[in-house]
This record gives structure tokens, C-alpha cells and sequence, in this order.
């Protein structure tokens, strides 16, 4: 079912994201509905949709925070809730605020590690790796926006996962941090990592993703590579501004 | 699970509300001596007087100092966002939950312990042998009503915690801990008898006497329980308060 590069194929089948049929329901909205597809390894898998589209859901679901209406996610063909050391094989970044203020860089990533059994000094290498090991003893709460994000990809990093999922990273970002996440995604994804990054930033994802995923109130709309997106259209944000118009609908999530 | 239980205690640590709580519940200690000083210059003039235990007198500010400890492990989790990145480290919500009942349960059992320990011995080495009634028996006929008393701190704790969960509110939590504590005794006193003490009994508070074989209060008189029913009757509120947090924890999205 996947086929990609010259790895053996067990390597690849334990570092895909699979959605089936995933639905989701709050109430009378259905925030995402009968969406199914794979992302892969070996390149960025771009996520887009207008707002209320259900990203921040479907990633939400695939991490089992929200458990589906009907259908389901599997990383590395289990449930991501039944793995017993997650951060080992899926590294996220849901939203870079979601941290309490009052803890240290070193403290906050520390707590994260060893409910994984991850040492110390991989908490410490991650810190170096983001740029945060200078203020890594000062309150999170004290951060700007980037340095949060920058603190959430060193959350996200920390069990050296083989899928790596990013909600929006470069929110925030001064333009050195939004050129350091372009490499950083690339570099992992040419390290062989199943990366799935949302954004709203078209130009960025041109320069970052291979392959686009575009969704539109909770439905599949376009599957595809960015390389056949800019040949049916002039750019990727055309392509994106075509294929959505007709789904921008706001609140239909959360 | 002894990996996240490492994490929970290095969340409590790093956090400064752990040593505020800890420290307003250590306030007893000198609010005893102050109790002290006060009956002891008293009992100078007059010669003897009947004044009650500062450790048992002060106890509810232990209480509520400790069980707003219990409510906080998980409220501010919730409250920031940083459960979904607790969750997304530990996906399995019971384990989850397990381990912070089991640190809550640790810490406010020393600390509480220790606070209530302390409280005894400097009351008891400033009144010297003076007759205030509360330093005149014997350290094993009080062994009991302390032991009682730390135990009731816990139960507190553990019931703050697992309201926490359930309501998903601090202020909601410290509410349904206060009625516990202050509110629901005093109207049970007014209840017609023989329901004032039939219900009484029951109430949180009023185990610790119980348990510890002694009367109730001057107005209700003897306990109904036996000390093992009452004690049953105090691990009860923690274990239903917990089930209730469990059993929505799981259920709900994050």
C-alpha cells in the first residue's frame, strides 16, 4: 500500500499515518467527515483547509485526544492510544500555548520525558537543538509566541519519533525561525520521518511540502503532489484558493 | 507507570503553587504556637483552663491549604492546555490519573503529617506543665486523632483532585471541597433529630473524631461509627470523588 523510495518495507509501514473513514461529530457538526487517506514517509505532507476545516481536529483524533464518532486513525498500524512510550514513535506540536507558565523550559520538557523513560540529556540536547538552551531554566510563561514554538518542536522531538506532526509551527516565527522550521521539516523528512504539516502560509508550504492533503469542512477535497498542483495551476496558492472556494465555512469546528 | 508517576512528582516540584499550598498549610505550626502563648499566659493568671489542641483546631486550614494542592495537580493542567500535551505523553488516562492520585496522596500525607506533627510538639514543649487540658495526656492516647487528622488531609487532597477532573474547574473543585469541609456539616446540624447526627456522622470532618474512638462535639455527642466504619466512610469520599473524575476523564474529549 505504500510505495515509496528503496527503504525495505517494514521500515516504511512503521512510520505512516492512516486515516479511515475517520468522522467526527460535536453536536450537529460534523467537523470531519468520512476523511480517509495515508501520509507517508520520505517527504512533507502539507495539511490545508480554510479555517473550521477540521485539521487541528483530525490531528487532535490521530493523538486520541478526541475519540472518533465512527472510523479510525492509526499511526504505524495501531491506535495511538494503545502505545505504551507514544513520544518514541509520534512526535506533535498541537498548540505551542498549551504549557503552564510557571514551569522552566528544562523542567516542562523533563516532565514530558520521563513519563517516556527519556534521559536528561536528551532533553538538554533538544533545548540546544531549538536554540531555547540559553532560557532553558526561565519560566515558559515569560516566552514570546516563537520561542513557544520553538519549545513545542522540542517536545515534539524529544523521543526521536519516526512521525512528526506540526499544527501551524511558524505562527509567531521571525523570519530566521520560519527559514529554521523549512529545514528542520525537510531534514526530517529526508531522514526518512513521516512529517504532516498544517499551515496557511502558501508560499511557505511551495518551499517546504512535496505532497499536499487539502481539506474542506471535514471532507478530502484534493490529494496530490505540489509538483501537480503548479502545473494545473499558476501557483499553490491558486490551486488552494480553486479548490477550497467553495468550502470556506467558519465554526464548523472548534 | 513508576515512570510518570517520577513525572508527576517533578510536575508537582517545579511548580510555585506546590510550595505556596504547603507553606499556607504550614502556617498552623505558628499559628499554634501563637494559640499557645496565648493559653499558656491565660492559664498563668488563672491557674487551669480547658483550651483545645491547636493541631485540631487549626486542622481545616491544613485541609483546604492541601486540598487546593490536590485540585491544582489537575486544573492547571487543564486550564493552560498542557493536559493535551500530558495526554499526548501519556495517552492512557487511568495510568494517568493513578499516578497523580498516588503523588498527591504522598505528598500531602508528609506534608500534612509533618505539619500536624510539628504543630503538637512545639504546642506541647512551649506549654510546659501547665493545666490547659490539651498537653495533659499522653502522646499514645493522641496517637489516634494525629494519625486521623493526616489521613483526613489526604482524603481531601484526593477528593480535590478527582473533583478537579470531573469539573474541570478550580473554582468549581474548591467550592465542592468547602461545601464538604464547612458548608454541608453545619447544615446537617440542623437537620431534626435523629438525622442531625445520623447524617453528621457522615461528614467529612466528623470522621476524624470517629476514627480516633472519641466524642463527635459537645452537642452530637458520641460518634455513630465505630473507628473501621468511619475509616471505611473517609476512603470512600476520595475513591468516589476519583471514579467520578475517571469515569468522565475517559469519556471526554480533551
Amino acid at each position: 500500500m505504500v510505495r515509496c523510495d528503496d527503504r525495505p518495507p517494514y521500515l516504511i509501514l512503521y512510520r505512516v499515518i492512516e486515516l479511515k473513514r475517520l468522522t467526527k461529530r460535536y453536536g450537529d457538526t460534523l467537523a470531519v467527515d468520512d476523511l480517509s487517506f495515508n501520509v507517508e514517509p520520505g517527504h512533507v505532507t502539507g495539511f490545508l483547509g480554510p479555517n473550521g476545516a477540521g485539521k487541528s481536529t483530525t490531528m487532535r483524533l490521530i493523538l486520541g485526544l478526541d475519540s472518533p464518532t465512527s472510523g479510525e486513525a492509526l499511526v504505524n498500524g495501531r491506535r495511538y492510544t494503545s502505545l505504551s512510550r507514544p513520544m518514541r514513535e509520534v512526535g506533535a506540536l498541537l498548540d505551542a500555548s498549551a504549557v503552564h507558565g510557571g514551569r522552566s523550559a528544562y523542567n516542562h520538557l523533563l516532565c514530558l520525558a520521563r513519563t517516556n523513560d527519556i534521559s536528561a540529556t536528551r532533553v538538554s540536547e533538544v533545548l540546544q537543538q531549538v536554540g531555547l538552551a540559553g532560557v532553558a531554566r526561565k519560566r515558559v510563561g515569560g516566552f514570546s509566541l516563537g520561542m513557544k514554538q520553538r519549545l513545542g518542536i522540542a517536545a515534539a522531538l524529544l523521543g526521536d519519533p519516526g512521525t512528526l506532526m506540526f499544527d501551524e509551527p511558524v505562527n509567531g516565527l521571525d523570519p530566521d525561525g520560519v527559514r529554521w522550521i523549512r529545514d528542520l521539516m525537510r531534514s526530517l523528512a529526508k531522514q526518512g520521518r513521516t512529517v504532516l504539516l498544517s499551515s496557511h502560509l502558501m508560499s511557505e508550504m511551495a518551499l517546504t511540502a512535496e505532497r499536499i492533503i487539502i481539506v474542506g469542512r471535514g471532507k478530502l477535497i484534493t490529494e496530490a503532489t505540489v509538483a501537480e498542483l503548479t502545473e494545473r495551476y499558476p501557483s499553490l496558492e491558486d490551486a488552494y484558493l480553486a479548490l477550497t472556494a467553495s468550502s470556506v465555512e467558519y465554526g464548523a469546528a472548534r | 507507570m513508576r515512570a510518570i508517576m517520577s513525572s508527576e512528582w517533578l510536575k508537582l516540584r517545579s511548580v510555585t503553587s506546590t510550595y505556596q499550598a504547603i507553606g499556607v498549610a504550614a502556617l498552623t505550626v505558628v499559628l499554634g504556637m501563637v494559640w499557645t502563648f496565648y493559653v499558656s499566659g491565660l492559664a498563668d493568671e488563672r491557674g487551669s483552663l480547658r483550651a483545645a489542641a491547636p493541631e485540631q483546631g487549626f486542622l481545616p486550614l491544613v485541609q483546604i491549604s492541601l486540598a487546593v494542592l490536590g485540585v491544582l495537580a489537575i486544573t492547571a493542567e487543564q486550564a493552560s492546555g498542557m493536559i493535551r500535551t500530558t495526554l499526548t505523553a501519556v495517552p492512557k488516562r487511568g495510568t494517568l490519573l493513578l499516578a497523580k492520585a498516588g503523588v498527591v496522596a504522598a505528598v500531602t500525607f508528609v506534608a500534612a503529617n509533618s505539619i500536624i506533627i510539628l504543630t503538637y510538639v512545639t504546642s506541647r514543649l512551649m506549654a510546659g506543665d501547665r493545666h490547659l487540658q490539651f498537653n495533659e495526656s499522653s502522646v499514645a492516647n493522641d496517637l489516634p486523632m494525629l494519625l486521623a487528622s493526616g489521613l483526613s488531609v489526604t482524603v481531601l487532597a484526593l477528593v480535590g483532585l478527582g473533583l478537579g477532573v470531573a469539573t474541570r474547574s478550580t473554582a468549581a473543585a474548591l467550592v465542592s471541597v468547602v461545601s464538604l469541609l464547612f458548608v454541608l456539616p453545619g447544615i446537617a446540624n440542623y437537620l431534626p433529630a435523629p438525622w442531625n447526627t445520623r447524617v453528621a456522622a457522615l461528614m467529612l470532618p466528623n470522621l476524624v473524631p470517629q476514627i480516633a474512638d472519641q466524642r463527635l462535639s459537645r452537642r452530637l455527642g458520641d460518634g455513630f461509627l465505630p473507628p473501621w466504619a468511619a475509616l471505611l466512610v473517609l476512603a470512600t469520599y476520595a475513591i468516589v470523588a476519583l471514579a467520578a473524575g475517571f469515569y468522565l476523564f475517559r469519556r471526554r474529549d480533551a
